[in-house]
């Protein structure tokens, strides 16, 4: 730790800095650098979504979002891999990936409406601490559940199963050119998906009875009880829905260019989204829109700066997000639209 | 219980010749593994010297672990400024403590200004940018995904610069004794790295219990109770707070140190990485959080959990297919074994971790203090006082 800084100056390349600020303000990389940006930015929102409206009524923490963001990328891609041929036509594979998200996302609706009930219910008058470690736990235990499967069927030890990846529609793969940069059709997919659930989720919100219990109960749960409504089965419910948007977002990380279903994918998506969720402000679906946006946008410069040969340094764009988190912390504990003191027990 | 982890590993030798020698291969665990204990029970026991007597949950804590274990292998390849490569371990174990300590400070200035989930998500936040900066950074290794490797001999533990001491411990792994003092033992390499190593985990465990009973651990405890009340009684507890992570970090470092000095290695993935804070939060619950040998107890369990489930030898997978008859072992069982058992620690530890949670939440030692309703080598002392009248 000591001499980081030494050991990091001699990366930056005077010349290079000049020249890449020049081309850091020409409007195709900056376009470029938006876009993708926001493509980024909509699937850190759509694997934080889940989390922020699970805390946000519950205070309940969900340890177990990554794994179940992981086994859903998994099981999206076999459904993919099983009802692809080569010969199906991008129009369709859309079809099917739509139909594929839409089944598992009811899936494990279901899942984790019996989970809560099982395993979450049970210790909700303990300090919230116990409920962090028991969704750990539950994490832990499908993580190894799936490394067994995985590795007796063979898919794995290999890090990355490409079988999924290779599902994608090549129109999603080719680059398209807008405002004269040259964007990947996926963050283009990405960022109209999570518009759309975006939507959805603030419409649901909103729009409905359980949405103004979740609003209510991130204010104040005691008193959404005294009201007399069934805090329990909106817990259950909304346990259920933040896992089946976990695994939403576990289908769409089959398709992402640089991540693809594998075991590690648990730990990636739970640090990620808890970073989201925290800038944001626990339990504040404004907050998690606009953190995703930032840490989207970070995470787009700081490629693009590492792509130009200015900073060698492969983990530059993590080290960035996780200090957006310390740095969105410190100045603000209680995140961007966060309100202080919420949730808990 | 000392006594019993000195004199384990002969009588381990001896139960392995009689006739259930098999049984107890597989069921009880090798030397190697009662080195992981050691060093991870350390690891544990400063986690919980944190998280358990003040209520800060450290996620970042695997920082300091790795600190440790990266400062003692830089200084044996001669990577640490004004430190040369063959500065006796003890020496560079302390000051890799020291640098844990003072990084402590540094990260718990900022952090402590909040708290509950927010202070474990802003450690966790410093953890991961630690993390990946020494991931990345050329200067530590050729290739620092993989993390740099002890080049020079390998460190001896004993006093510095006091030969005959040094001598009498010998090296941390690769020494070996015949005929100790005359008395016709003999002490192999591994049993004198395990040795070594729990002497330093031992004294470290004392240092921390002193301060847990001192009045200092009582303020520590005050503050995990009822924060503002102690801050009333005119505790400054902000300092308290940080004397405490600092004291933790700095154990943390020698666990990482004996870690990284043992395996002659010290990879990110294995030292800075989140998972190794949760291997660390996982048995502290086991044990019992909040009791200072409880995490010990906890690692005991599942590196023993390991050991019996690893496919090497000495488990219990190869144990079956040495033993189960023929008839049994069709195709079918085999891959039952191999899959369900062979290296499922994890996956069994997990179920353990999460029924704790639901049915033990005091741990196996703050379960077994409730039942006695003291500490157990007080409630012992009582209970033999009872019958001596």
């Amino acid at each position: 730790m000591m001499g980081t800084t030494t050991g990091l100056a001699p990366l930056v390349d005077t010349p290079l800095a000049v020249d890449a600020i020049g081309r850091l303000l020409q409007f195709d990389t900056l376009a470029r650098i938006i876009i993708e940006g926001f493509g980024k930015a909509a699937i850190y929102f759509i694997i934080a979504v889940g989390l922020t409206i699970v805390f946000g009524l519950m205070g309940v923490l969900n340890f177990a979002h990554g794994a179940f963001a992981m086994l859903w990328a998994y099981l999206g891609g076999i459904l993919m891999v099983v009802t692809i041929s080569s010969g199906t036509s991008p129009v369709a594979r859309f079809a099917l990936f739509i139909a594929v998200a839409a089944v598992i996302f009811a899936l494990l609706t279901a899942f984790g409406s019996v989970l809560e009930i099982g395993l979450v219910r049970p210790i909700y008058d303990r300090t919230p601490m116990y409920q962090i470690l028991l969704t750990f736990g539950v994490g832990l235990i499908l993580e190894e559940l799936t490394r067994i499967v995985t590795s007796a069927r063979g898919i794995q030890p290999e890090p990355t199963w490409t079988g999924a990846a290779a599902t994608i529609p090549a129109s999603l793969e080719r680059f398209y050119s807008i405002f004269g940069a040259n964007i990947r059709g996926f963050y283009l997919f990405a960022i109209v998906a999570g518009i759309l659930i975006a939507a959805v989720v603030w419409a649901f919100l909103t729009r409905t009875l359980y949405g103004l219990y979740i609003r209510a109960g991130s204010e104040d749960d005691e008193m959404v009880e005294a009201l007399g409504i069934d805090v329990r089965k909106a817990f259950t419910i909304v346990f259920g829905l933040g896992t089946g948007l976990a695994a939403v977002g576990g289908v769409f990380l089959m398709w992402d260019p640089t991540q693809g279903p594998s075991v590690l994918l648990n730990i990636e998506v739970l640090l990620y989204a808890f970073v989201v969720v925290v800038i944001g402000g626990l339990g504040s679906f404004k907050g998690t829109l606009a953190a995703a946006v930032l840490v989207g946008s970070a995470d787009s410069l700081t490629t693009w700066v590492f792509n130009t040969g200015l900073v060698d340094f492969p983990g530059l764009s993590e080290v960035t997000i996780f200090l957006l988190l310390v740095i969105a912390l410190v100045v603000r504990p209680q995140g961007l639209y966060g309100v202080e003191e919420v949730g808990g027990h | 219980m000392v006594a019993l982890f000195v004199l384990y590993p002969p009588l381990y030798g001896i139960l392995l010749r009689t006739p259930l020698g098999a049984e107890f291969d597989a069921f009880l665990p090798g030397t190697t593994f009662l080195i992981g204990m050691l060093y991870l029970g350390l690891f544990a026991m400063s986690f919980d010297f944190i998280s358990g007597y003040t209520g800060y949950l450290s996620f970042g804590h695997a920082t300091f672990f790795g600190v440790g274990a990266y400062v003692v292998v830089l200084a044996a390849n001669g990577k640490v400024p004004g430190i040369s490569e063959g500065t006796p371990f003890m020496i560079t174990m302390v000051l890799g403590g020291l640098v844990a300590f003072a990084l402590a400070l540094a990260i718990g200035a900022v952090s402590f200004r909040l708290t509950g989930v927010y202070f474990a998500m802003i450690t966790l936040g410093f953890a991961q940018v630690v993390y990946e900066l020494v991931r990345n950074w050329d200067y530590v290794a050729v290739n620092p995904q993989s993390g740099p490797t002890i080049g020079g001999p390998t460190p001896e533990i004993g006093v510095p610069y006091v030969d005959s001491l040094s001598v009498a411990l010998g090296r941390l792994a690769g020494d070996s004794f015949e005929n100790v003092l005359g008395l016709g033992i003999d002490i192999s390499a591994t049993l004198t790295t395990y040795y070594a190593i729990g002497l330093v985990v031992l004294l470290s465990y004392f240092a921390m219990q002193r301060i847990i009973h001192s009045p200092f651990g009582r303020v520590m405890i005050a503050i995990r109770e009822n924060e503002e009340r102690a801050r009333a009684i005119g505790y400054n507890v902000f300092w308290y707070k940080m004397a405490a992570f600092g004291f933790s970090g700095f154990f943390a470092a020698i666990a990482g140190a004996l870690f990284a000095a043992y395996v002659g290695t010290a990879p990110p993935n294995e030292t800075f990485h989140f998972l190794v804070t949760a291997d660390a939060l996982i048995v502290t619950i086991i044990g019992g959080i909040g009791t200072l040998a409880g995490p010990f107890f906890g690692t005991v369990s599942y590196e023993w959990l390991e050991d019996v489930l690893s496919s090497e030898q000495g488990g219990l997978a190869p144990y079956l297919r040495a033993t189960l008859p023929d008839g049994i072992l069709t195709t079918d069982v085999a891959d039952v074994i191999n899959t369900a058992i062979a290296g499922r620690a994890p996956l069994y530890l997990g179920i353990v971790f999460v029924l704790f949670v639901l049915f033990v939440p005091n741990g196996l030692l703050g379960t077994v203090r409730d039942r006695l309703g003291d500490t157990v080598g007080t409630a012992v002392g009582d209970r033999l006082e009872r019958y001596r009248h």
